[in-house]
């Protein structure tokens, strides 16, 4: 428990700089128009102040109350984002199946255990079926491997 | 007699091979996600959804409705034998299912809550059917005004009425329009905030946001804390399912009650089956002259809300099929499919795509059958579904998004784009923003932007037109009253939770959030 309620003012005005910043592009780099006959800029400028004032209003209420511990978590956020950029990283270059054992590897290991029997028998399921239903079943262009030499 | 003749042509379009095969398919998926708690419906639907670019418009929406309303029914499986409600909208049922279960009346339970979804579906399929065609015919009349003052009051609702802030579900909803906002304006040409990104300039993907958001932040959030259940096989067997007479007897004015309440609260924008459960469990316990039995097994606590939330699932369609206004994050998910396969939702969709409209509504039928064929037999399997080890489980979900991510444009963009969806996401769980207004402002953005800038070309720039016209008016009064109304409500419940919690730590139900 915490005197005032960090998560909601963090939160808040990190909202505040989001409005700020749409606005402030908005109008720097797109015409706004008139209300009659308004520009590609009016519509987010006014969607960036209305954020940014919600934003303020979070932060306020925030300050005028306790809050609780938010739920913070490290390794699970770390591991499986990971898991996807690398799949993205390697699904151009490398082909489907590095990437699905990638993917399946690094995102496991947000778990902090490994089965090691049934990680592989998994990877080598999915490496059955993806193929099956992508690129047999539906049809799809996708290179199931390929040699980046 | 024209209503014969579309009811007939829905069937015709909802029987043929391919559909009834989508169809199931849908159901059975459906099922499967609802039993696995840590696996939500927005997530199943979005992780699927790159499955559908390649089909029909009309079967890619069965098969998605499919998954809809088949969650519900497999929802309530791990509510009764685990006491983890696999949707939201199956929390009530634990209450009195987990109970029944433990008592050895499991079987029961769940063959009793099958037959109350089925009967409520029903219930909610009919209505649809009768009044959707009134209200689009209505709705012919409205203006850009009117839907501009619609659309906003169907994300007002959206983001006050489901529970937390109200000012966070709102900030939700402008965050989720500004993203729409991303890539060519359709009146100008201008491209916005592409960022030099040259994929950008068809917009940010729907699939990728709804999977970055739902799916990925959603295996962030349940890694290491699902738990594999532990169920007794004796309960299930075929001949422990059979209810009692008595229970029968006690069943039906519950289902009843359950399935007009759902209906009614399914049409509504921002409530849907989650409040339309709580809400008939409540009023159940209420009118009953042994409310004591409530919590501990009473089969009227099952039957009134899964009758109520399987209702609200049908009657979920009919603001999105008849107004082209959706009231749920999921039915957003619904018009998207529509779009991105080129098709205009609104009031005309019903005339300008008959085949679509019944066919759609007339594999209802189809797939509730299905689901009853499916859960009554097949309840052992889907219980043994419940005993797959949530490390085996999520790094086979994550791939299957992000090949789903990459084949809806064969590009990495996509995958990348899951990528920062799921950052997105998992500050938002962290900062507790609502993901379902995010995701209706997604969808619904580009649509008020246009509709907004005509209608003040049309009033020459005058605000005052949202509030003439009377129909327009009407709308902008009622988002008033809801706005109002949510900020209070929204207080007052923070506070009585305050009083009531004290000092404890906040609960690991990651994967217990609303849809």
């Amino acid at each position: 428990m915490y005197r005032i309620d960090y998560t909601d003012l963090v939160g808040g005005v990190l909202l505040v700089a989001l409005g700020a910043g749409v606005s402030l592009v908005a109008i720097q780099y797109y015409p706004l128009g008139t209300l009659q006959r308004m520009g590609p800029g009016m519509f987010p400028a006014i969607l960036g102040v209305v954020l940014g004032g919600l934003g303020m209003l979070l932060a306020l209420q925030a300050l005028r109350r306790t809050g609780k511990r938010p739920d913070i978590r490290v390794f699970s956020p770390l591991f499986v984002l990971a898991g996807v950029a690398s799949f993205a990283l390697l699904i151009t270059p490398a082909g489907l199946i590095p990437a699905i054992v990638s993917i399946v590897v690094i995102s496991s290991l947000a778990e902090l255990r490994i089965w090691p029997v049934s990680l592989a028998l998994l990877c080598l399921a999915l490496c059955l079926m993806a193929p099956l239903v992508f690129v047999v079943g539906l049809g799809l262009p996708i290179p199931l491997i390929r040699w980046p030499f | 007699m024209d209503f014969f003749s579309n009811i007939g042509l829905g069937f015709s379009v909802a029987l043929s091979l391919t559909n009834i095969f989508y169809c199931f398919l849908g159901a059975l998926l459906g099922t499967l996600v609802g039993v696995i708690p840590g696996l939500g419906v927005l997530a199943a639907i979005s992780m699927l959804f790159p499955l559908t670019f390649h089909l029909e418009p009309t079967t890619a929406l069965i098969m998605l409705a499919g998954i809809w309303y088949g969650t519900t029914y497999g929802g309530s499986t791990a509510s009764i034998l685990l006491n983890l409600p696999g949707t939201p909208a199956n929390a009530v049922t634990c209450l009195d299912g987990y109970p029944m279960a433990k008592q050895g009346r499991g079987g029961v339970a769940l063959f009793m809550t099958t037959v109350a979804s089925f009967f409520g579906a029903s219930f909610g399929i009919i209505l649809l059917t009768l009044f959707t065609p009134v209200i689009a015919e209505y709705a012919l009349q409205f203006g850009s005004a009117e839907y501009f003052a619609l659309m906003l009051m169907g994300l007002v609702a959206a983001s006050t009425i489901s529970e937390g802030s109200a000012i966070k579900g709102l900030a939700m909803v402008v965050l989720g329009i500004i993203i729409g906002l991303v890539g060519m304006d359709t009146q100008s040409a201008t491209i916005r905030f592409s960022f030099g990104i040259l994929g950008l300039l068809e917009g940010v993907s729907l699939i990728a946001l709804a999977m970055g958001v739902f799916g990925v932040a959603e295996i962030i959030m349940s890694v290491r804390r699902v738990k594999t259940a532990d169920v007794d096989p004796e309960s299930l067997k075929l001949k422990a399912i059979k209810p009692s007479r008595d229970e029968v007897r006690r069943s039906w004015f519950p289902m009843l009650r359950g399935a007009s309440m759902g209906s009614f609260f399914g049409t509504l924008p921002g409530t849907g089956p989650s409040i339309a459960a709580f809400l008939s469990y409540a009023i159940e316990k209420r009118i009953s002259r042994t409310p004591e039995r409530f919590g501990k097994g009473a089969i009227e606590g099952i039957m009134a809300p899964e009758a109520a939330n399987n209702a609200a699932d049908q009657t979920a369609f009919i603001p999105t099929l008849s107004l082209g206004v959706p009231g749920s994050a999921t039915m957003a998910l619904m018009l998207g499919v529509l779009m991105i396969h080129g098709v205009a939702p609104g009031p005309n969709l019903i005339s300008s795509q008959p085949e679509l409209f019944w066919g759609l509504i007339m594999s209802f039928w189809v797939g509730n059958l299905i689901l009853l064929l499916l859960n009554i037999p097949l309840i052992g399997v889907w219980v043994r579904m419940l005993t797959i080890p949530y490390h085996i489980l999520f790094p086979a979900v994550l791939a299957f998004i992000c090949i789903g991510a990459f084949t809806s444009g064969f590009s990495p963009l996509n995958v990348w784009m899951v990528f920062a969806f799921g950052v997105l996401g998992y500050l938002m769980r962290v900062f507790r923003f609502p993901g379902a207004p995010l995701l209706l402002g997604f969808v619904l953005g580009p649509l008020m932007e246009e509709h907004f800038r005509r209608a003040m070309v049309l009033s020459r720039g005058d605000f005052m037109t949202f509030f003439e016209r009377p129909i327009s008016a009407t709308i902008m009064a009622l988002t008033g009253l809801v706005l109002i109304w949510g900020v209070v409500s929204a207080e007052r419940s923070r506070k009585r939770q305050l009083l009531s919690e004290g000092e404890v730590d906040h609960t690991p139900e990651a994967t217990d959030r609303p849809t």
